[in-house]
């Protein structure tokens, strides 16, 4: 049996043992949004473009996210309306960011594993780099406005109906709680993988200044940068969209 | 804490004058390079030839002439003509547009003529500018949870940093000691700014720990039992070191944001329940921890997942479009960041009986943590 078949097998395991029924949703969530994501790769191999194909996928995967990851129907729609909301808006500030950095495709750190490729491929990576950064993005967004909207249907549920900017106020005060830990998944997740890289920049004694400029240090710092901003941008727009439907 | 109505304008204003600063800063600090910095003034497309490879890929290559002037250097001000060429699909070449800032190299004057080569962006306004947004939005928003989560981002940086800069010195021997030691050191100053020196702190910290060494260890076994069949190690990228303990070193950090997230949940939810019902047993207390796990563990999974596998996207449409297969293309490019993101997943599952068990003996009945009350 191949190592990643049997990895997957003992999560499954756990996952059930450990969440039953939602364990197992949990995990059809996570297969299928790989799924999408290698059917998007292979999409933009064939010549689709990359900005649409974002944005199908990503919808699918805020939808798998969160509607096999979330039992409550309330915290699930709620939270998947502020999430696309997000997404967009995101989506919006990656195009503009990358286009104002210039970050598409490989570097000269990259020039070894690219040995006896052919480069001219006629795949837009400026898009291809919107589209990384996008789909990156899309986990911490549903993890924060999930969370969020699980809060603030915990008040409702015990609380009379409160005016419209407390219910608001409440769900930053939420945001607050979590924003420390939700930065730091993030921080380990993006930073475990630069690990090789920067031992690779600190080893060839790289400059401070030659780094910040440097193409494919930017373009990671830039993914890391726009999910952050992802998260601190689902807190509000969640505790706005819950609080402004619950007055209406 | 949150900032009072006048205080958050002020805030506001101070950090527009400061992102304002910044901007106009980045924007004309040539002079702090010793390499040649250049704006292009003017852009003229020479050619442009359609190019067609073995696999069918249609692209085109560009050349460009720019006419730039220079920012820095005893020529300043000079303007001189560079040549570029790139791929429209800028796989490894760079467009460049008006306006645009430059490196310039191998500057030379030959009777009273300057000749150069581009060799790359200057890109420091992009990202000293988006960290001046999320440190923006941090303090604006979250006040001061905000500069809480900022300082453990930076401390947490500057340690990353070190730990580096002593991996090398030991020429990468004890990378997988060195950086176990860098994760927990992360673990208590990431917990210690998120919930202060508690109990809470205390119980998350040993929860983290016990999730993360107990789901590396099991996978580690897992890959070994296997053989690793399906892994190329070799396909690992930027490698300088030995792969397989970098590898681990890898994984280990990658996990540890997402199983202390889940940790540090179920301990805040378990203390909440101790606190409004004194009484609760151990058995209520695993099943509120088992809870409040169910519903964190889906979203997190793919939280990781996603940045573990979309990180691999640029390389595999390379790879497809070499007339690569699905599943070699696969294992090249993907398969290490899928393990690590089903390695990441079996910690997150861990982490959520273990902090139960472990909460339920410091403040279940007759826990050890019960007299300090």
């Amino acid at each position: 049996m191949s190592t990643i078949s049997l990895l997957t097998l003992v999560l499954l395991a756990l996952m059930v043992i450990v969440g039953g029924r939602q364990g197992w949703s949990a995990f059809w969530s996570l297969l299928l949004n790989f799924c999408c994501l290698f059917f998007a790769i292979v999409l933009v191999s064939w010549g689709l473009s990359p900005l649409w194909i974002t944005l199908l996928a990503g919808t699918l995967i805020l939808a798998q996210t969160i509607w096999l990851g979330v039992s409550d129907s309330f915290v699930a729609g709620r939270s998947f309306l502020s999430s696309i909301i997000v997404f967009l808006v995101l989506f919006g500030l990656i195009i503009l960011v990358e286009h104002a950095a210039h970050v598409p495709g490989f570097g000269v750190e990259d020039t070894d594993a690219l040995e006896g490729m052919s480069l001219a491929i006629g795949v837009s990576y400026s898009q291809v780099a919107v589209m990384v950064a996008g789909l990156c993005s899309l986990g911490a967004i549903a993890e924060a406005a999930i969370s969020v909207a699980a809060g603030m249907a915990t008040i409702l549920d015990e609380q009379l109906p409160a005016k419209q900017n407390s219910l608001f106020q409440a769900g930053l005060h939420i945001g607050r709680q979590i924003i420390g830990t939700a930065l730091n998944t993030l921080f380990f997740g993006f930073f475990g993988g630069f690990l090789a890289l920067f031992i690779w920049f600190a080893g060839l004694g790289y400059p401070f200044l030659t780094v910040i400029n440097d193409k494919v240090f930017v373009g990671e710092i830039i993914i890391v940068l726009v999910s952050f901003i992802g998260v601190l941008l689902a807190v509000p727009v969640t505790a706005w969209l819950i609080s402004w439907r619950e007055r209406s | 804490m949150k900032l009072k109505g006048y205080q958050w304008w002020l805030w506001l204003g101070v950090m527009l004058l400061v992102g304002m600063g910044l901007f106009l800063f980045t924007k004309y600090d040539a002079w702090l390079y010793s390499r040649p910095v250049a704006v292009v003034a003017k852009v003229d497309t020479t050619s442009r030839q359609r190019q067609r490879d073995q696999f069918k890929n249609t692209d085109y290559l560009v050349a460009q002439r720019l006419t730039v002037r220079l920012l820095n250097t005893k020529h300043r001000g000079r303007t001189l003509v560079v040549r570029n060429h790139y791929t429209v699909s800028q796989t490894m070449s760079l467009r460049y547009q008006r306006g645009n800032q430059v490196f310039l190299s191998q500057l030379a004057g030959k009777r009273g003529r300057l000749s150069a080569m581009v060799s790359g962006m200057k890109r420091d306004v992009v990202i000293v500018m988006l960290v001046w947004l999320v440190v923006t939005m941090l303090v604006l928003m979250m006040g001061s949870a905000g500069l809480r989560a900022l300082a453990s981002l930076v401390a947490n940086t500057a340690l990353f940093i070190l730990a580096i800069n002593f991996d090398l010195k030991w020429q990468g021997r004890g990378v997988l000691l060195l950086f176990s030691l860098l994760a927990g050191t992360f673990t208590v100053i990431s917990l210690l700014l998120i919930m202060g020196p508690t109990r809470k702190m205390l119980a998350a910290f040993l929860a983290t720990l016990a999730a993360t060494t107990v789901a590396v260890s099991l996978s580690w076994l897992l890959i070994t039992i296997t053989r690793e069949r399906g892994l190329y190690f070799e396909s690992m990228m930027y490698v300088t070191q030995v792969q397989r303990p970098l590898f681990i070193a890898e994984t280990i950090l990658g996990s540890l944001g997402a199983v202390m997230d889940v940790s540090s949940d179920i301990v805040a939810t378990l203390f909440e329940v101790k606190r409004l019902q004194p009484a609760a047993t151990r058995h209520q207390l695993l099943g509120a921890g088992r809870q409040v796990g169910k519903q964190v563990m889906g979203p997190l999974a793919n939280v990781l997942m996603l940045i573990f596998a979309a990180e691999m996207l640029t390389s595999s449409v390379l790879f497809l479009c070499n007339g690569n297969s699905w599943g070699y293309t696969f294992s090249m490019t993907m398969s290490l960041g899928i393990t690590q993101s089903l390695v990441c997943g079996i910690g997150i599952i861990l982490a959520i009986p273990l902090t139960s068990w472990l909460m339920a003996a410091m403040i279940g009945e007759g826990g050890w943590l019960n007299e300090h009350d």
